[in-house]
């Protein structure tokens, strides 16, 4: 049997290796040659900062980055004796807090730098603050699109989403989005001295859904595989840093080498996990701290992690087709993403769907006890997954500070799950 | 205890009351959940507006129907409001306006759209999201300005809106607006004669009354305390979550100290200054810029656009500022430590409360008010800076 920390493909080992080096150099780039980069939240247009040449770190990743280097206790504590509280929600203020407290230069890699922009959607009530006060610290600008919220709901919306896209978002939200992203596109064009041009941005577009249509293929493939060829900590690995910079040459080359060799897997009949008997499936943001936890029921019980949201909401959520005004499509990409993962009735809706097709036999949910958006939405979710008979557990936890995560205890209640409720239903 | 006090008071505690009567005449009740929805524009329709608010009395009731569907995060107000028209209780409503200035009202449209999407019970009224936007910037403002035109029309269908109506229905809060800031002239003058604690239930009363019953009964109350006894304590400012209860500013006026202003959508903030458009063609726009504008809400952005009200208050003379954050705040503790910093640069004191008072206060907590209020009251002046 294949042990769990092992990494099974070779896509996994580049894919990480693509990262490290992609930071090594933004780092040369932005101390030694003094170019600009920018610190943005993970839902938004990161492909604009493509077409101008800005290069962005997002602020979840940051975020995983440090928490995987075991930092987040560190850096919470010290930002809660500025004077934080730590009751505020943490999965977007790990990286804030690397930057304003405690000792900047024990963050992985040096730190991050001054940047030249930071720029977030506003969802939750508290990014505008986390973000506001990070620009502060290091006197950049900030900008910032806000979100009016969606009106009408049709439902099924992944249907919709890649050709029906100008009725699935109301128009005048589609509108506000694109007059926003005007501002932006201005203030990335000062940074970076370079034009935009709508020609260019059709092209990038097309590229992300070449790249989105290479995820589609792999899910098509875990979903008909007698089992799964890819473990879920891998997909996510291949399928984010593609997503950081997506629509370049490398993501498309990487999603196609990705699903090359998935295909390569089921085509000789490797699976991740050869003892699976039962498939999970994981509801809402990577536990960034614990990562081995997604392997750990393989061995006694046969239960390996199938799904999460990260390869199933690349095709779902990013591919549209009609790019005829690629700024207009480009604003129907963000302007629902984060209420599609997380809000009735799109995330309940789509979640049942891919549980189905992905032969799901259990689902781990996932509820940050101090990330308001990200917790929101679980109990609908909960109850369309017992509608539809899969066994679902709750866990409240936080994505990225692991000082309150009890690993041992929290694995036995999983596999207690799975031995009470998912082996029997 | 006034007449014209304890009348205002009945309607702070008793919040659906009014709405419950004109109901029951058969005047057309529209509701809304924040103080950013027009007013105006629901009265204009013909129609009385309340604020869908937890009840007074029950701050501690159970919530069954939220609590099979709404996660705990979500803070008592939201988890009351939710569970109270899941119930039925509001089942009389014409709509509910639920506007887009919090992300947890923001959920709540969604959560109540997917609870009726999923069932054929009659017990909900229909709910409209007002995508109104605090981020203070022309593209927001112009979309906020769109948005609020929708909301007219919509509300045409509940009754005819036109240009009598409209200016009706904008004299009728001009007249409350004026004795709402007559109040709080009475609590920010050399002396204040009125404690923090009634001008807050005062404050709140607006929202679920007839207006100019409510003008009426404020002005009556500002003639009787205009005489009153100067209060002697500490002035204090209330900064952080939304009270919308008294029970904080009880608790620390039972130290002697006297609440002079809260910078709360249910104390200070409830209303200021008179609407007054510009010509006919844009009385609207006037209804809408005096919420974009001046309506306090968690999304207002910048921070110094969000800061300016709180700032000028202290800068007109407070003696120290009490910091209010309950254990499920998640937004506005962003703000404290960038408050407490103005704060300290003015020498001026500040005191934080991590409890939720509508339970009560810790022996500990009130005792921290009390040190707090008896070292404040030794500064002999109030500060101007
Ligand atoms: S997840 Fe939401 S509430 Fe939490 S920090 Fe991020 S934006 Fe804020
Ligand atoms: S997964 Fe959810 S919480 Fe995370 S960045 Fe996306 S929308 Fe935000």
């Amino acid at each position: 049997m294949p042990r769990a920390s092992e990494k099974q493909l070779e896509s996994t080992r580049a894919s990480s290796e693509h990262q490290k080096v992609w930071f090594a150099s933004l780092r040369r780039s932005v101390f030694d040659e003094k170019k600009p980069y920018a610190i943005a939240q993970a839902d938004m247009p990161l492909e604009l900062f493509q077409l101008l040449g800005v290069p962005v770190v997002s602020n979840q990743w940051w975020a995983a980055v440090v928490s995987a280097k075991q930092l987040s206790g560190y850096y919470f504590d010290a930002l809660n004796a500025a004077g934080y509280h730590e009751g505020l929600c943490r999965y977007c203020s790990l990286s804030l807090a690397s930057s304003i407290s405690g000792d900047p230069a024990k963050a992985p890699w040096g730190g991050l730098p001054k940047p030249a922009l930071l720029a977030a959607r506003l969802t939750c009530d508290c990014i505008q603050r986390v973000f506001e006060t990070w620009a502060a610290a290091f006197d950049a600008e900030f900008v910032a699109l806000d979100s009016p919220g969606a009106t009408q709901l049709p439902p099924r919306w992944w249907e919709l989403s890649r050709h029906r896209w100008r009725e699935l978002f109301e128009p005048h939200r589609l509108d506000f989005m694109v007059s926003q992203f005007r501002i932006l596109i201005r203030s990335l064009e000062k940074v970076s001295h370079k034009k935009f041009t709508r020609a260019n941005l059709r092209s990038l577009m097309e590229c992300v859904n070449r790249q989105e249509e290479y995820f589609d293929e792999v899910r098509g493939l875990i979903c008909s595989a007698p089992q799964t060829p890819v473990r879920m900590n891998e997909q996510v690995i291949n399928v984010m840093n593609a997503q950081w910079h997506r629509g370049t040459e490398w993501a498309v080359n990487h999603a196609r080498a990705f699903r090359d060799e998935v295909r390569h897997r089921v085509d000789h009949g490797l699976a991740a996990y050869p003892g699976e008997r039962l498939r999970l499936m994981w509801v809402g943001a990577g536990l960034w701290h614990d990562t081995d936890f997604y392997t750990a029921f393989e061995e006694n019980l046969g239960a390996v992690f199938v799904w999460s949201m990260y390869l199933a909401f690349g095709p779902d959520g990013y591919i549209r087709y009609g790019l005829d005004d690629p700024l207009r499509a480009l604003a129907s990409r963000v302007v629902s993403m984060n209420e599609q993962l997380h809000n009735p009735p799109w995330a309940n809706e789509w979640i049942v769907e891919q549980a189905k097709r992905h032969r799901i036999d259990g689902a781990v949910i996932l509820v940050p006890q101090n990330s308001r958006p990200s917790a929101t939405g679980s109990f609908f979710i909960r109850h369309a997954l017992k509608d539809a008979g899969i066994p679902a557990l709750e866990i409240w936890a936080d994505m990225v500070d692991g000082r309150r995560w009890d690993a041992r205890s929290m694995r036995q209640r999983v596999a207690e799950f799975i031995e009470t409720q998912v082996r029997h239903s | 205890m006034s007449g014209a006090y304890a009348k205002l008071l009945w309607h702070y505690q008793n919040r659906s009351a009014e709405a419950v009567a004109q109901h029951k005449t058969g005047v057309p009740v529209v509701g809304f959940t924040s103080n950013t929805v027009p007013w105006e524009l629901i009265r204009a329709a013909g129609c009385f507006p309340v604020l869908i608010g937890p009840e007074l009395g029950v701050l501690d009731k159970p919530t069954p129907f939220a609590d099979s569907l709404m996660e705990p995060v979500f803070d008592s107000r939201i988890r009351s409001i939710f569970n109270d028209i899941l119930s039925g209780a509001w089942s009389f409503l014409r709509l509910l306006i639920i506007p887009r200035t919090s992300e947890p009202e923001h959920k709540l449209y969604l959560y109540l759209r997917e609870v009726a999407r999923n069932s054929s019970s009659d017990k909900q009224p229909p709910v409209y999201l007002y995508n109104l936007l605090h981020t203070r910037s022309p593209v927001s403002r112009k979309y906020g300005n769109d948005r609020t035109m929708e909301l007219m029309e919509h509300l045409r269908s509940m009754g005819p809106i036109n240009a009598k109506s409209l200016s009706r229905a904008i004299q009728e809060s001009n007249r409350a607006r004026l004795a709402f800031r007559r109040l709080q002239k009475l609590r920010r003058s050399n002396g204040p004669r009125i404690s923090g604690s009634e001008a807050h239930a005062i404050a709140g009363a607006l929202y679920f009354m007839d207006r100019i019953e409510y003008a009426k009964l404020v002005d009556d109350v500002c003639s009787q305390y205009k005489s009153a006894k100067v209060l002697r304590g500490p002035r204090l400012l209330i900064k952080g979550a939304p009270l919308h209860h008294a029970r904080f500013h009880q608790a620390v006026e039972a130290h002697d100290a006297v609440v002079v202003a809260e910078d709360d959508w249910w104390g200070s903030r409830a209303a200021d200054a008179a609407i007054v458009p510009r010509g006919p063609a844009s009385v609207v726009t006037a209804v809408f810029e005096k919420y974009y504008l001046h309506a306090p809400s968690p999304r207002v952005s910048p921070a110094a656009d969000a800061d300016r009200w709180f700032q000028n208050a202290v800068r007109r003379g407070v003696d120290g500022v009490v910091f209010y954050l309950p254990p499920d705040d998640d937004v506005y503790g962003w703000d404290y430590p960038r408050q407490r910093d103005f704060l300290r640069e003015r020498s001026i004191p500040s005191l934080l409360i991590r409890e939720d008072a509508s339970r009560g206060l810790s022996g500990d907590t009130t005792t921290r008010i009390q040190k707090f209020v008896m070292t404040t009251r030794r500064r002999p002046d109030a500060s101007r800076v």
